[in-house]
């Protein structure tokens, strides 16, 4: 038997070891677009993204406007660079707060367990015993339409998955002989649980943000799709995608592109998130 | 001797990684002759368990590889034989058994069924047939009620019935060879004596070859015929076992006997170091514990908290004066664990006193515990777990130090002398955790607990997990660490030789319960309680002329 039989050959391995990059670098290059997008869109944008202009309805993708007008003759490809610069703070605003809240219930909740435990998990039920959305949609529609609105909703909703995952890996890490050890040499409380447990306890909710950011990003769209979040006449591509509905047999170009958009960035996350994963060593 | 069984010739595994090929078994020749125990020594990290896993194809990861060299089974070359091939070898012929038995038995499936299991698709029995033959493998692997324990589940038994039900899953379908990779070290060992025990007579009966992979050199000198010594990968030595134990050639295989605590006639610690302490002397004692109880709630719910409890430590009364070292045996669930952490209120007291340098911790917990954080430090069992992975080793004695309000611009200063302490160089303050072998890691953790100068040390199982060539290390820096420093230690083992080599004074628990105490000398040499004699007479001794004794002290089966 000759030896390349044995061996991966060092072909494979060089493939193998890009393939695990390619899934960071293209991630990060994704979102580092977009991010240049929202940032330079004042600069790129070749229109006003809010200007109406009578005389150029609904007209199809041409080199003047690449991406096509929409029924008030604005230029999509404007309204989808401008758009950039709302969905990316959908998606982060929209997680940051429900990941560092639910961070914190859950390792307060997982190492204080008792009491503590009871009334946060019961908490977590409650929240989850109703449908997503029509939660939000009740919370949106008491604090009134808007993105701030939508914000505290989805602080209020989505902290619960963070907790969850927190809290779990607290309740193993709290018997861990080091963090006996913490307690052993008269460690405080509050410096076990944010510096020893948690640093330990956070890679998997680390992960889950860039797939939540997905999750957060649809829901933004979604609920200016219902007319809920972003207020026409400002461009988001949730409200593109709404208003292009009546038109998507005869001006489909109104409807496709900030829905490609949406899908784009939403698997610029997914590929970070996959590869953070990796990086952080949680798949294992 | 006619053609052997098992020939193993000139075999290479390299690992792939990155771009880089390491070596990991280097032209290692074998012989296994029917019937014969081969023992196979060496640290972790040599190689040892890779080489039987090459041996039935089970290579761990695929960037592993075997470059060259044969494996030849009655003449077959195993490297060549294709997987369909290698599936009937598996079991039929080679049985292996691991050293975690936990983990090795499927935890939903019947015990029973797991041997059956082997039969039916080997030896194509049907149901019933696969039944009957593996109750009676049950019966000859010492289960006492076969036909009643098939039904039960792995987590049903203790440690040492499940590895008999994975030596009796093995032995199903009457293999010729049978690898044992550390079978007895996750156990205690009056169980470990039991089943190596049962795995000569099953020698005997059944003309087993076995190879016996160990770090234990006494295991070997009760249990094998011929040796195999490996280090980084290459058999440094291999030859009868009684040559190589009395007159060991490579320098290795010397340290390795030299470093194995049950020396016979060891002299134990200097009598002059034995706490003289007569009536008299104003001397208090540091710790006092006087008729502790420690019960946990088993079961119950919400609202019937408590409904059954266990207790774990029963009326425990102790006193160490300073300066002392005292060791506390005992097997798996005998309460050693419990007791240290109970006495640093780790663990809820139940009833009775720990007093602390006349600190009561159950009547003044405050002023207790507030004493103990400042001067008492436990060492753990796993010192890869005993350590926070995101912390350097100086960043964690950093730490230790300001929480315990020292001068901030002392404390690089200190962190440099602790390391001198524990012997480990400067350049590990900015080492983590998982960049250092267990024996560096447990150092750090003996340089954590020293960092609050404490008077008090509690060392709960800190050299189970280790290497013995590095436990000898680690015993001796214990030892010269209460010299340098007159500190008072706890030391928690369940391995009587290294107690014996380090401690004044001893304390056998069983149960819960102190069945025994004294100095070590006079405890090891004549033992009172019969559960003592029956943990000394069962070390495996590197002479192998001092039989095993496998004696299951009164009251005390191990089937539960």
């Amino acid at each position: 038997m000759s030896a390349e039989t044995f061996a991966p050959s060092f072909a494979v391995q060089w493939r193998r070891f890009l393939g695990k990059r390619l899934t960071l670098v293209a991630g990060a290059g994704i979102l580092a677009f977009f991010v240049f997008l929202a940032v330079a869109a004042p600069l790129i944008a070749p229109y006003d993204a809010i200007s109406q202009a009578a005389d150029a309805r609904l007209q199809a993708p041409s080199l003047l406007h690449p991406f096509g007008t929409d029924n008030f003759g604005r230029d999509i490809l404007s309204r989808v660079i401008w758009g950039t610069r709302i969905d990316l703070q959908i998606a982060v605003i929209g997680v940051i707060f429900p990941f560092l809240i639910g961070t914190i219930a859950g390792t307060v909740a997982g190492f204080f367990g008792g009491i503590v435990d009871i009334v946060f998990m019961r908490l977590i039920d409650i929240i989850l015993a109703f449908p997503f959305l029509v939660l939000m949609l009740s919370i949106i529609a008491i604090l009134g339409p808007g993105l701030g609105s939508f914000y505290i909703a989805m602080a209020l909703v989505g902290w619960v998955s963070y907790a969850r995952l927190v809290r779990a890996q607290i309740l193993v890490l709290k018997n861990s002989d080091y963090a006996v050890a913490a307690v052993s040499l008269g460690y405080s409380r509050t410096r076990i649980m944010f510096r020893h447990l948690l640093p330990n306890a956070v890679a998997g909710s680390l992960v889950f943000v860039m797939s939540d950011a997905v999750l957060v990003l649809l829901s933004g769209a979604a609920i200016s799709y219902l007319g809920l979040g972003v207020q026409p006449p400002l461009a988001e591509w949730g409200i593109m995608v709404a208003e292009g509905q009546a038109f998507v047999t005869t001006a489909w170009w109104i409807t496709l592109f900030p829905g490609l958009s949406i899908v784009v960035l939403a698997f610029g996350f997914s590929l970070l998130g996959d590869a953070l994963g990796d990086l952080l060593g949680v798949h294992e | 001797m006619n053609a052997p069984m098992l020939s193993v010739r000139d075999l290479v595994v390299r690992a792939h990684l990155g771009d880089a090929a390491r070596t990991l078994i280097d032209g290692v020749s074998l012989d296994l002759h029917k019937g014969e125990v081969l023992g196979l020594v060496g640290e972790s990290g040599s190689g040892k368990s890779l080489l039987c896993r090459s041996m039935v194809g089970l290579l761990p990861s695929p960037s592993l590889a075997v470059e060259s060299g044969s494996v030849l089974l009655e003449g077959r070359d195993l490297i060549g034989a294709s997987e369909a091939e290698m599936l009937k070898v598996r079991g039929r012929e080679i049985g292996m058994i691991f050293q975690n038995p936990t983990s090795h038995l499927d935890p939903v499936m019947r015990i029973g069924d797991q041997i059956a299991e082997g039969l039916r698709y080997h030896e194509g029995m049907n149901g019933r047939e696969a039944r009957a033959a593996a109750t009676e493998i049950l019966a000859q692997v010492g289960f006492p009620d076969p036909a009643r324990q098939y039904d039960s589940y792995p987590h049903e038994f203790s440690g040492g019935m499940r590895q008999r039900a994975m030596i009796g899953a093995a032995l199903s379908c009457n293999p010729k060879i049978l690898i044992a990779d550390e079978p007895t070290t996750a156990l205690d060992v009056t169980i470990q004596a039991q089943i190596l025990k049962l795995l000569m007579s099953l020698r005997e009966s059944r003309g087993l070859s076995i190879i016996l992979i160990t770090h234990d050199l006494g295991i070997v000198a009760q249990t094998c015929d011929r040796i195999a010594v490996m280090r980084q990968g290459q058999l440094v030595e291999q030859g009868n076992k009684r040559a190589i134990l009395s007159a060991p050639q490579h320098p290795y295989t010397k340290a390795l006997i030299a470093s194995h605590p049950s020396l016979p006639d060891h002299p134990g610690p200097a009598p002059g170091h034995a706490p003289a302490t007569p009536a008299g002397t104003p001397l208090r004692p540091l710790l006092e514990i006087d008729d502790l109880y420690v019960r946990f709630a088993v079961g119950g719910g919400l609202f019937k908290a408590g409904a059954k409890t266990v207790s774990a430590v029963k009326g425990v009364s102790l006193r160490i004066m300073p300066g002392e070292t005292v060791g506390i045996v005992g097997e798996s669930g005998s309460g050693k664990s419990t007791l240290a952490r109970a006495i640093l209120g780790l663990t809820p007291l139940s009833s009775g006193h720990v007093t602390f340098d006349g600190a009561d911790l159950a009547q003044n917990s405050r002023v207790a515990l507030a004493k103990l954080r400042r001067e008492a430090a436990m060492v753990f069992q796993d010192p890869l777990n005993a350590l926070n992975p995101r912390l350097t080793v100086g960043q964690m004695l950093g730490e230790v130090l300001k929480v315990h309000g020292k001068d901030p611009a002392s404390i690089p200063v200190r962190i440099g002398e602790l390391l001198d302490l524990v012997g480990l160089e400067r350049e590990f303050a900015d080492r983590k955790p998982r960049s250092m072998s267990g024996g560096q890691c447990q150092r750090a953790g003996i340089a954590r607990a020293l960092a609050i100068d404490p008077r008090l040390v509690i060392a709960d199982e800190c050299v189970a997990a280790l290497d013995v060539t590095i436990q000898a290390q680690i015993i001796d820096l214990f030892r010269e660490l209460k010299e340098k420093m007159s500190l008072t230690l706890l030391f928690i083992a369940h391995d009587l030789a290294i107690v014996r080599n380090l401690c004044d004074r001893v304390v056998v628990m069983y149960r819960g319960e102190i069945v025994e105490e004294g100095l070590s000398t006079e405890v090891f040499a004549n033992p009172k309680h019969p559960y003592t004699a029956a943990l000394i007479g069962a070390i495996p001794d590197i002479d192998p002329d001092k039989p095993l004794l496998a004696v299951i002290p009164p009251g005390m089966s191990s089937a539960a």
